[in-house]
């Protein structure tokens, strides 16, 4: 059996990856934004950003491309939706087919076929001296700097969205954007902002993927993260403070099914496949008092 | 008057789109360093230039135009069911499970083959009422819950092919044994037996939606959902019915993937060609907007572009994902003009 520091260290690398598209999803969520194209922002960010951060050597330089990458197609959806009124829904879809293609299109093209997967540069682990060595702390503060990251942009996500003017006006675009444009709000704007800084984060989510948790871009290997991301975002009654909870959640299904599977030889391994996909549903009925939407999410917004 | 120029506005977008399906493909092949004139060749004429390729063609049709419909009469009332491929994977899981088991009772095929029919439309239908049972009663997004209900048939699936008492032990990758013949449909020369249920399928889904109650309780929600409420349509209960009829005709379209083409089930399936019906049944709805008369014909055409990328890749080593790439953008070129068309 593995230690248990050591499979809480696992759930947080992969709450990284739930919460950032969660939190991507909240912030452009928030404007009245639903970015449901997160599964193909994530892939087309993780491939891009594998590559960059293979040819150059630099892992950094990788995550960085990711979230130019998750901006482009973040601001794709958001201009589309925004000036040519194009169902918010249907372009999220088109995004990911789009994304789906996009990123296997690429990697074939530039890196092809090798007898050797391409591997990753390795990422260095960052220790904070005094915690690191404590045994269940150490399972939270002892990782790569996308975990870091992802902490610090929830934080500084719910500290704009509840301690700042700007980001009490941003939420109010949420609920009754005709309101925010009266009192002097750019709606628009605040829109395309929201959604581009979301999709940067969910690049970057769909970027740790390849370059840390796996090391190789193998295709699909999002495999279906970035939906169950919306239902984590809709769980959280987009929060960010709540979204982190979600993704822990799932995140923790996830990598105790994982677990169950090996320790559990009798049941077949299809079913603890079936476990995360299955639990977001449950999750869903079970919290579904907590679930409010903002009220103009999916509608485009007119002066008329 | 007016209904023959929208029908025109409607050829025109559509020819527009695949004018442009085509283009971004020849660009996207061009730069890629390939001959885009061999390409488009490749493309259009595989499917025309021997009769097995026609064959090909007209056995994809057949599970597109199930799964565009799974997408399309949901989407009549503003719901989107994302789940056609989980249905289509759900319905043909089923039905192998019960002609392997049915198949050795020595049925005859008259009622084997229509029992198989309804075992798919049965399973289709019932995975996906589940997703409408989330939004009635729990309120949740069915995007959301027909996504999971993707992967959970995926699963399902991949057990099915692989473990238990229906796998095939001589064949290297897991797949579940053959189907016997009488549970099995066949060709008529180069016409595959299998375009009889999709063209009942679509006679009868467009006599229900312009000539039925429900397809007017359809059309009034999809007009204006508040009036129809008002004027005493049962909302739930028209949301729940387009559910059922739509996952019920992905599960049929799996039935007939599995008892027309693969006669048997093979795992993998669900994320080769399962994956494509899935995905270009929401692309092939989304272009002819919901228009039932147009499915059909535009599922045809669209075979015809995937049987002519797998051999571009084939012959050309011109990956299949850049015919999927184009397919994305056609689809948002189409939904822009449409809606531009609209505003003015």
């Amino acid at each position: 059996m593995v230690g248990f520091s050591s499979i809480l260290g696992q759930i947080i690398i992969y709450t990284t990856i739930y919460s950032l598209v969660a939190l991507g999803i909240v912030i452009a969520g928030r404007t009245g934004v639903f970015n449901v194209g997160g599964e193909g922002i994530m892939l087309t960010a993780a491939s891009t950003g594998f590559m960059t951060a293979y040819f150059s050597g630099s892992w950094l330089s990788g995550y960085f491309v990711a979230a130019l990458t998750g901006m482009a197609l973040g601001l794709m959806l958001v201009l589309v939706h925004e000036y040519l009124r194009v169902n918010q829904f249907v372009i999220g879809i088109v995004m990911v087919i789009f994304g789906a293609g996009l990123s296997d299109l690429l990697y074939k093209i530039i890196v092809g076929v090798r007898l050797q997967a391409p591997r990753a540069p390795r990422v260095p682990l960052i220790r904070i001296p005094g915690v690191s060595t404590v045994p269940v702390l150490r399972a939270l503060f002892n990782h790569d700097p996308i975990v870091y990251f992802m902490y610090a942009a929830t934080a500084i996500a719910w500290w704009f969205f509840y301690r700042t003017k700007i980001g009490l006006e941003t939420r109010a675009i949420g609920e009754l954007p005709q309101a925010a444009d009266v009192v002097g709000v750019h709606v628009r704007r605040r829109r395309i902002i929201a959604t581009a800084v979301g999709s940067s984060l969910i690049g970057i989510a769909g970027a740790y993927l390849p370059i840390f948790v796996t090391g190789t871009y193998n295709p699909d290997l999002s495999a279906g993260r970035g939906f169950m991301a919306i239902g984590i975002a809709i769980f959280a009654g987009w929060r960010p403070q709540r979204a982190i909870l979600g993704g822990f959640l799932f995140a923790a299904v996830e990598v105790l099914s994982f677990q169950l599977q090996l320790s559990v030889p009798g049941v077949p391994f299809q079913f603890f496949l079936m476990l995360p996909f299955a639990s977001v549903l449950l999750i869903m009925v079970v919290f579904r008092r907590f679930i409010d939407f903002p009220a103009s999410i999916g509608k485009p917004y007119h002066r008329e | 008057m007016k209904g023959r120029s929208t029908v025109a506005r409607a050829a025109l977008v559509y020819l527009a789109s695949i004018a442009a399906a085509f283009a971004v493909t020849m660009i996207l092949v061009a730069a890629l360093g390939f001959s885009p004139w061999r390409a488009l060749r490749t493309l259009v004429t595989t499917s025309f230039r021997t009769s097995f390729g026609f064959e090909e063609t007209l056995k994809k049709t057949v599970p597109l135009i199930f799964t565009t419909y799974a997408f399309t009469i949901p989407f009549m009332i503003k719901f989107f069911n994302i789940g056609a491929w989980g249905q289509m994977l759900f319905g043909g899981t089923i039905t192998a499970v019960v002609a392997l088991t049915a198949g050795e009772t020595g049925l005859p095929g008259v009622i084997l083959i229509p029992l198989l029919l309804t075992t798919g439309m049965v399973a289709g239908g019932a995975i996906a009422v589940v997703s409408g049972v989330l939004k009635t009663r729990y309120g949740i997004n069915p995007i959301i819950s027909t996504i999971m209900s993707n992967y959970l048939a995926i699963q399902f699936l991949n057990f099915v092919a692989t473990a238990g008492p229906f796998r095939d032990p001589t064949e290297g990758h897991p797949m579940t044994r053959r189907l016997i013949a009488a549970a099995t449909i066949r060709s008529w020369g180069i016409v595959p037996q299998a375009v009889v249920p999709a063209l009942i399928a679509s006679v009868v889904v467009y006599l229900m939606i312009r000539h039925t109650r429900l397809g007017y309780e359809i059309t009034a929600i999809g007009y204006n959902e508040r009036s129809a409420r008002v004027y005493g349509i049962n909302f739930n209960r028209t949301l729940l019915l387009t559910f059922l009829i739509g996952g019920a005709l992905a599960g049929l379209g799996g039935t007939i993937e599995v008892i027309s083409t693969q006669r048997r089930l093979i795992e993998g399936f669900a994320t080769t060609s399962g994956a494509q019906f899935g995905m270009f049944g929401i692309v092939n709805a989304l272009i002819v907007n919901a228009n039932p008369i147009a499915i059909p014909i535009s599922a045809f055409l669209m075979s015809v572009l995937l049987v002519g990328a797998d051999a571009l890749q084939r012959t050309m080593q011109v990956p299949v994902e850049a015919v999927l790439l184009s397919q994305a953008l056609a689809v948002l070129f189409v939904v822009v003009t449409r809606e531009r068309l609209r505003s003015r």
